[in-house]
């Protein structure tokens, strides 16, 4: 074969695959076109088919029609897929044909070309590469400008909406307001409460009930709401988890410290509450709270602190954008592990669906809302504070971190602080640095503290890794912070400086608790240790063999932790170690006891417990 | 215009035409059994395993030293050629086109944006590994490593050359493309080099029909103009372009020196050769001083514009993730979550999720994209000032030489060089030019 037929060959071949290509890829449009147009699911011979199925549910022939109709459908959308993936690869090949007879035939009509035939100017051509690219980066920064501009912020728009309803009335805080044609109202505080510790206090209320529940201060002519309890009613209350300001500490004296469950010795009473909870108890007054759990419903209980009794037991139901179905949560957690909050007035209690409620001291709904369902992959476990006229919540989960402030009155956001952490299961405690309410606390990767009143985030130490459970502890301006691998650390509370370190024992539940000059760590396999407040010094350590999940707390001028057994260990709060006395419960204690005078009340499940003499 | 151009165009523009209505392919709707019947579990592949993950960039390793050794030391075309078939048929038929190095680029912005995701070492190496070689060697990967490179190298015909403005301007494709690709693989949104990677379809076989037509598209077009998805997209192109300009050692069209021939210069396909500059250029060159210094103060401006257009369109950018878009979705259109036939609303709403927890998501996403869209446009704006800048850089050349940053070490023109490598005279017989 010589080159001309050579070159004829290849030329034939090219022509034919290439009339080969263009027939396919026309079939394949049609293909595309027939598919778009007549799709047999739309068709209207369906829809006559379901209409008259609706009319006639029991027509068995009618199902045979429509199934038939339906299968048939299925086999033309099968084979018309099948006729489109074949047709890619008849494309496929017929496009490598050409491609192989084209490069033959250039190959073979090739010639030698004299070089630099057509050389461009490089100034000319750099001139006009530049005008070119000038146009170019205009239209692409242009354009990609108007789009911006076509297109609605739809994210936005759904913000603006929420934000205005959320935002509280811009009031200062003692601010005589006269309304055209009315009497003059005093409206104190954001709500119309006061919310200094000093009004707060010299308010009726607070002098006139000893047992702290809510009372209403009428000022002038309109009822104002009830005044909001100072930090002297916090302190001699224990409204939160781990007492005032979730700190561990209790000024309650006469604590038992010698009971014995299965024998009753000491045990003032029981009382059983339907749904179970890890959370721990909280007390204003002669009420207690609860909350428990399960997957069809989740319940609040008041209990009278005296005798036992459930005074009222309300559900948290009917909240808008609660799932219909809760989150998966591990046995451990639950949907109840947050405690409650009180502040005399009003109730708090969140869930692990992100349903967060409010009650009056007498069970009657005050607000309720979804915070957004928590991703949480034991469940959602920070308990909550209530301070002046806010409720504080750690909202630390896979997909979000914050710290959300809700207004206590009305449940609206007040102010939400986003935090670079991550998940987290420990709670935040209140603390007064130099004067100033700060929040603190503890994730992945550091503890902060939070301005109370701004939620600005104030200062930030890191050191903390891994699933951080035990929350903060506070005490003459140190912050103390542990993790199980990762670190037991004090930190400046004014400024975050990391005073000292120490991972000689570590806590993986219990949180931290610091008095006296001391701090105490409980360990989940069975050490407790007593570290210097001041410089990490480690004091004394004491292995009982039995885990601690509940934290240990200082009350009496004592250190009383419940092992996992049940078992209570209280301990003098010295630089040596001093058991002071041991008793058993006899049951799994995995919450933190609460304390109201000279009683000490722990939650073992659906079991409550009143110890006392 | 004869029967095969005619042809070629035709053929062109169908597969131009067939890529459109291929984008809007709905996906049959799920089947509705009544009773009876139990959906199969879907199976996911297993993993490759560890050691032959291994093997794969053992392999890379080799193949990246081979095509050094071929471009550098032994100067063989020939060899580089008979390595791009290994590669096609090794990376390309028997690994499906992945692991590559292209998409790896996402692997490792992930990798450092989402401490979650924990990078291979295998990718990480694939990353790594071509542009190590492009710095002591130019770029040796595209030349035979590539799986994407080859297929299209193998395909040339009739190349033909492009203007110098519109290999400039399609040249800024490739920087948008890795801006966007960095930004959707920080953000968590998606790996967008792999979802448009128009070769995997082919090596595939079994691909949706969109990337089979898209991969034939760029084939066919890669008849004409040499590699149209390594010059004027390949975003690992511009990181390998930036290693191979420093190159310690670069492929050399004459293996002693250039005696000016000018025989190479319609060898390189890809218009990766420079020219000696012309004296008119040298005197034209000293003028340009005035407009160095313009473009030198307007690139702040550039930048500047880059990060305005990129936070203004963080919004739009951020749609394609789903949660943004899902989000936006529900919003507008609060109907769709009586839609059954709406599978994306119908499994969020079947997950117990609430809107406003989805908004919250979609919100945190966008402020990722506001700051990272900020950085992709300022990236953009710099890279086009860059460009501009450079057409008022004149640089003396002497001689034919590849442009290190372009040049994909293909050794094509090596064969065109009349100089005999071991003798450094001329061939005794100057070889038949070869058109590729």
């Amino acid at each position: 074969m010589n080159i001309k037929d050579q070159i004829k060959l290849s030329s034939n071949v090219a022509v034919i695959s290439g009339i080969f290509c263009t027939a396919v890829a026309l079939l394949l449009l049609l293909n595309f076109w027939q598919l778009s147009k007549n799709d047999p699911l739309e068709s209207n011979a369906m829809k006559v088919l379901i209409e008259r199925l609706a009319q006639e549910p029991s027509n068995a022939e009618l199902k045979q029609d429509i199934r038939q109709l339906d299968l048939l459908a299925r086999k033309a959308y099968f084979n018309t897929q099948w006729q489109i993936n074949t047709g890619s690869y008849l494309l496929l090949f017929g496009a490598i044909v050409f491609a192989i007879a084209l490069r033959y035939y250039y190959t073979l009509k090739s010639k030698i070309e004299i070089p630099e035939q057509v050389v461009e100017n490089e100034l000319a051509a750099k001139a006009l590469s530049m005008k070119w690219l000038l146009a170019a980066g205009g239209v692409i920064l242009v354009s990609a400008l108007a789009a911006s501009y076509a297109s609605v912020n739809y994210l936005d728009q759904f913000g603006r909406e929420e934000i205005v309803a959320v935002e509280p009335p811009a009031q200062d805080p003692g601010i005589e307001v006269v309304e055209v044609g009315a009497e003059p109202v005093l409206l104190s505080g954001s709500d119309g409460v006061t919310t200094t510790d000093s009004l707060a206090s010299s308010a009726p209320a607070e002098t006139g009930t000893t047992s702290g529940e809510a009372a209403t201060a009428s000022v002038t002519a309109t009822p104002a709401a009830p005044a909001l309890p100072g930090a002297s009613q916090i302190m001699a209350n224990y409204p939160s988890f781990r007492g005032p300001f979730a700190n561990g500490v209790s000024s309650h004296k006469n604590i038992p410290t010698d009971f014995d469950g299965p024998s009753g010795k000491n045990i003032l009473w029981k009382t059983t509450v339907p749904l179970t909870g890890y959370n721990s108890p909280v007390i204003w007054g002669n009420k207690l709270f609860i909350s428990g759990a399960n997957a069809q419903k989740r319940e609040v209980y008041c209990i009278d602190r005296n005798s036992g009794k459930i005074l009222w037991a309300k559900a948290a139901d009917n909240i808008q954008g609660s799932p219909a179905t809760p989150p998966k949560t591990t046995e451990d957690t639950g949907l109840a592990a947050p405690s409650l909050a009180t502040d005399g007035i009003r109730v708090y209690a969140i869930f692990g669906t992100g349903d967060v409620i409010s009650f009056d001291m007498d069970g009657n709904r005050v607000w309720a809302r979804n915070l957004g369902v928590p991703e949480n992959h034991y469940g959602y476990s920070s308990s909550l504070i209530a301070w002046k006229d806010k409720l504080y919540i750690q909202y630390d989960n896979n997909r979000g971190h914050k710290l959300v402030a809700l207004d206590v009155a009305t449940g609206n956001t007040v102010w939400e602080t986003a935090r670079a952490v991550k998940i987290s299961w420990a709670s935040p405690i209140m603390a007064n640095v130099g004067g100033k309410y700060q929040v603190i606390m503890a994730a992945d990767p550091f503890v902060a503290g939070y301005d109370a009143d701004t939620g600005k985030e104030l200062w930030t130490a890191r050191g903390l890794m891994g699933e951080v459970g035990p929350s903060p502890a506070y005490s003459d301006g140190l912050v103390f912070v542990t993790q199980e691998y990762a670190t037991l650390m004090a930190v400046n509370a004014t400024n975050g400086q990391v005073v000292w370190k120490d991972d000689m024992y570590l806590s993986e539940v219990a949180s931290p608790v610091a008095a006296k000059g001391m701090v105490f760590v409980a360990t989940s396999y069975g050490v407790l240790a007593a570290f210097d407040a001041k410089n990490g010094e480690m004091l004394w350590e004491h292995d009982s063999g039995v885990g601690f999940y509940a934290s240990p707390v200082v009350a009496d001028d004592k250190l009383f932790l419940f092992d996992t057994d049940g078992k209570l260990q209280v301990f003098a709060l010295s630089r040596e170690m001093n058991l002071l006395a041991e008793s058993n419960l006899g049951a799994k204690i995995t919450s933190t006891p609460a304390f109201a005078d000279g009683r000490m009340y722990v939650r073992a499940g659906t079991t409550l417990y009143c110890i006392g003499k | 215009m004869n029967l095969i151009k005619k042809l070629i165009y035709l053929i062109t523009a169908l597969h131009l035409l067939l890529a459109v209505p291929a984008m809007a392919q709905q996906r049959f709707p799920k089947p509705e059994f009544e009773s009876g019947y139990e959906q199969p579990d879907t199976i996911t592949p297993e993993p490759r395993s560890l050691a032959l993950e291994y093997f794969d960039v053992a392999v890379l390793l080799a193949v990246l030293a081979l095509a050094s050794w071929l471009a550098l030391k032994k100067r063989s075309r020939e060899g580089i050629l008979w390595l791009s078939i290994f590669t096609l048929l090794y990376f390309g038929f028997y690994r499906n086109g992945c692991i590559c190095s292209v998409g790896s680029i996402q692997n490792v912005v992930l990798s450092f944006s989402d401490v979650n995701y924990a990078i291979s070492a295998a990718a990480l190496l694939f990353f790594l590994l071509p542009l190590i070689f492009a710095l002591f060697f130019g770029r040796v990967f595209c030349a035979g490593a590539c799986p994407l490179g080859v297929i299209q190298d193998l395909v040339i015909v009739h190349p033909i050359q492009l203007p110098f403005w519109l290999r400039k301007v399609l040249g800024l494709i490739p920087y948008i493309y890795l801006a966007l690709a960095v930004l959707y693989a920080a953000t968590g949104t998606d790996f967008i080099i792999c979802r448009y990677d128009p070769f995997v379809g082919i090596y595939r076989m079994d691909a949706p029909y969109t990337m089979v037509v898209l991969g034939v598209a760029f084939l066919l077009m890669g008849m004409f103009v040499g590699r149209p998805y390594c010059r004027f997209f390949c975003p690992y192109g511009v990181l390998l372009k930036w290693m191979s300009k420093f190159s310690r050692w670069h492929l050399t069209i004459t293996p002693s020196h250039c005696i000016q021939c000018k025989l190479c210069t319609t060898s390189c396909p890809f218009d990766a050769i420079d020219y000696p500059s012309e004296e008119k250029a040298i005197v034209g060159s000293r003028a340009g001083a005035r407009k160095f210094l313009l473009y030198a103060v307007l690139l702040p401006l550039w930048v500047g514009a880059g990060v305005f257009v990129g936070a203004k369109s963080h919004a739009y950018l951020s749609r394609a993730n789903q949660d943004v878009y899902l989000a936006e979705l529900m919003i507008a259109h609060p109907e769709v979550k009586d839609d059954p036939d709406n599978l994306d609303v119908q499994t969020f709403l079947s997950k117990g999720r609430t809107l406003e927890q989805l908004v919250e998501d979609a919100r945190i996403v966008r402020k990722k994209f506001y700051t990272g869209s900020m950085i992709a446009g300022g990236f953009i704006g710099l890279v086009i000032g860059m460009t501009l800048l450079n057409q008022v850089i004149f640089r003396r050349r002497t001689d034919y030489q590849p442009n290190p940053g372009d040049c994909y070490s293909c050794g094509r023109c090596m064969d065109y060089c009349p100089v005999d490598k071991n003798t450094a005279q001329l061939k005794t017989a100057v070889p038949v030019m070869k058109k590729e």
